[in-house]
């Protein structure tokens, strides 16, 4: 199960300006990167950004070549696809355009999520989204929501790969639905499992405490727990 | 919020007691887990198909369960936390690929169509699941078809023709090439479904989602 | 030891139904817990963790009322989700993040603390229990006993009122039951907690025994342990002279 966590692209401690660079200027920069590409399908602008992608990954993230080679293989077969049409249809220029144009989004992106701690992209999105609140979004049950899915991903990859191989085991790896249906009740259990582990937590409840009798003062006494625990005790038993 | 007597005036079993209307944190943990399972579904290897290379993968599969096993509002939304992850950098989409550039690939017509998706296959489900359980797996399949036929195809059409600029003929000669493995993902989503309402009853039917 | 004082608990006629029907899984149970070590044994769906449930709100009763500090888990389900911190048997279940620094962290996020304060009080908190160096490792990494100190870490890292253990030795070899089980017995939290090892059962100050929904017995722990064994021998003894004897 190790595997699927930097398989995902996620964080991995490093060396390299990148990783000290704060959230904002890395992912507008990323952004900007894929902007370009949309508007200006031209082989110059694809050259600039693959030139700033590949800098990035092996300057700032100091990431070996291989490394990058790698990180693009997954892609790779639709990429090289989709170069050898737009070559035969379009020109070659244009394929480079495109695809060179694609290619450097991917890793601008990857260059993004691997040199930024979980944490500090879940409160970036956060931060994001508070505009959102105007229309009733809740950017701090986003975040939430997007780290219980990341966390997800791994584990559901992995019960996916441990289910292919008990039904090959039972001589019924052809089957797609013999694969599948565990896996999905798997899922609603186990969603259904971390719901009551936050919901225990306190966590994921939507933010309109009104009945909020604690308050939002509990916990901020940092190292005084003993002070914390007294705030939460009155404020408590002092309902009305 | 929580009028005085209404959870006697329910009958019990419907709704747990104490009746919310908004999302509690199992709401939120099945939208997150099952935009992970788009994820899970999206990621395993797939088959590029016909000459641009948009990938067959049981993504679209992901896509259906949310709908047809959440209904219409949480499978919407475990679709747009999906492509939200995805745009925003995480390399969830299939072959591993992320971040705002997808948009000028050749499959951002099919990625944009999916929440649209989850919404139609997860209103059909939740009218089929209210009613008798009589032909559920065919009305579930026939409902995810329609689902795809009305926002996958022509969205992802209108995508190969603005991405790839393809003429409108060759591109719904393209976009042909996904239909017969469309169909197959359609009839498994209904089959798992039934299976998932059958292992958890309270999913959909009763709660008014 | 005890610089805190207990916390109070109160079941006002508390009863809990079936979702999908009229049958009574649990009560109608009426006691204040305001020992400091509350213990609660009964057999495999007793309802002992259905009891366990009720004090921090994820079940409400279907009938009469639970309270926590004056606080109403049905009316005031936040506040008391924040008295009280729940532990559950399998850590995997409780642990909702990748690693232990970041489902700190999680906890905290929930009581808006800024970035640096909570990767501080993250860092503090896993320390004080002994788990700072594991804090970056894969929770499938860990070893069962691991996961369990580090899931009572992650509900104590809000400084909650009351603990709430759900058989939380169960999944662990000997070793890593002694260290939970004098983990638990340090902290100073009020703690009510369900077990089958009826050891652990006797370092309660007050012990409930639980037998198809209803408390049969509240008291001494010794006293109570003694009439859970004669109970389970009796019921032994029922199922031996109902089902015919093997020839």
């Amino acid at each position: 199960m190790r595997g699927f966590g930097s398989t995902l692209g996620l964080f991995v401690p490093g060396r390299g300006f990148l990783y000290r660079m704060p959230l904002a200027p890395k992912a507008t920069a990323s952004l900007a990167c894929a902007l370009a590409v949309v508007v200006w399908r031209t082989p110059l602008v694809a050259v600039i950004a693959l030139a700033i992608a590949i800098g990035a990954l092996t300057v700032g993230a100091r990431i070996p070549p291989a490394r990058i080679v790698r990180m693009l293989a997954p892609a790779a077969p639709v990429l090289v696809i989709l170069a050898v049409y737009q070559g035969i249809t379009q020109g070659w220029v244009r394929a480079f355009a495109v695809v060179g144009g694609i290619t450097a989004c991917l890793l601008a992106a990857r260059a993004v999520t691997l040199t930024t701690p979980v944490q500090v992209l879940l409160d970036g999105v956060a931060r994001l989204a508070r505009p959102f609140r105007r229309v009733g979004a809740d950017p701090e049950r986003f975040a939430l929501a997007l780290s219980i899915m990341l966390r997800s991903i791994p584990y559901l990859a992995g019960m996916f790969v441990d289910i292919r191989d008990a039904a090959r085991a039972r001589w019924l790896q052809r089957s797609m639905r013999v694969a599948v249906t565990p896996l999905v009740v798997g899922a609603v259990a186990y969603a259904q499992r971390t719901g009551e582990a936050l919901a225990a937590r306190g966590l994921g409840e939507h933010d309109d405490g009104a009945r909020d009798g604690a308050g939002d003062g509990v916990g901020v006494g940092g190292a005084a727990g003993d002070n914390a625990r007294g705030d939460a005790g009155t404020s408590a038993t002092e309902p009305s | 919020m929580q009028p005085t007597g209404e959870t006697t005036t329910e009958s019990i079993g419907d709704r747990r007691p104490s009746s919310r209307t908004r999302w509690d944190a199992t709401d939120l943990s099945l939208v997150a887990v099952f935009a992970a399972l788009i994820a899970a579904l999206a990621i395993v290897p797939g088959i590029p198909v016909g000459p641009l290379g948009v990938p067959i993968t049981l993504q679209t599969l992901g896509v259906m369960l949310a709908g047809v096993v959440l209904g219409p509002a949480r499978g919407t939304a475990a679709v747009l936390l999906y492509l939200a992850a995805g745009l925003i950098g995480l390399p969830v989409f299939s072959g591993f690929s992320g971040g705002f550039g997808v948009l000028a690939g050749p499959s951002a017509g099919y990625l944009l169509a999916f929440p649209l998706a989850a919404l139609v296959a997860g209103a059909f489900a939740r009218l089929i699941l209210r009613g008798s359980a009589r032909f559920r797996t065919g009305l579930l399949f026939l409902g995810c078809l329609a689902a795809s036929l009305l926002t996958i195809h022509p969205l992802g059409i209108a995508g190969l023709m603005v991405n790839a600029g393809l003429p409108l003929r060759e591109a719904v000669i393209v976009d042909a090439a996904y239909l017969p493995g469309d169909v197959v993902k359609n009839v498994l989503a209904a089959i798992l479904a039934v299976s998932v309402h059958r292992a958890f009853p309270r999913l959909l039917g009763g709660r008014g989602r | 030891m005890s610089r805190a004082a207990p916390a109070v608990i109160e079941f006002t006629a508390a009863e809990v139904r079936s979702d999908s029907g009229p049958e009574l899984i649990l009560g109608p149970i009426t006691l204040t817990l305001a020992e400091r070590r509350v213990s609660v044994i009964g057999a495999n769906g007793s309802g002992k963790s259905t009891l366990l449930r009720l004090v921090n709100g994820l079940r409400e009763p279907t009938d009469g009322a639970v309270t926590v500090l004056g606080s109403d888990t049905r009316s005031e389900g936040r506040a008391v989700r924040r008295l009280v911190g729940f532990v559950f048997t399998d850590p995997l279940s409780q642990l909702v993040m990748p690693t232990g620094r970041e489902d700190v962290e999680l906890s905290l996020r929930a009581r808006r603390l800024p970035a640096r304060e909570r990767r501080r009080r993250a860092e503090e908190v896993l320390d004080r229990f002994g788990v700072g160096h594991l804090a970056d490792r894969s929770i499938y990494d860990l070893s069962g006993g691991e996961r369990q100190i580090l899931a009572l870490a992650v509900v104590l890292a809000v400084d909650p009122r009351v603990l709430v253990a759900d058989e939380p030795t169960t999944l662990l070899d000997l070793r890593n039951d002694a260290r939970v089980r004098s983990l638990i017995g340090r902290l100073d939290q009020q703690v009510v907690f369900t077990t089958h090892n009826l050891e652990f059962a006797l370092e309660a100050d007050r012990t409930l025994v639980i037998d198809r929904g209803r408390v049969v017995f509240d008291g001494v722990p010794a006293e109570a342990v003694a009439h859970y064994r004669a109970l389970a021998a009796r019921s032994a003894e029922d199922q031996r002279s109902h089902s015919p004897e093997p020839r």
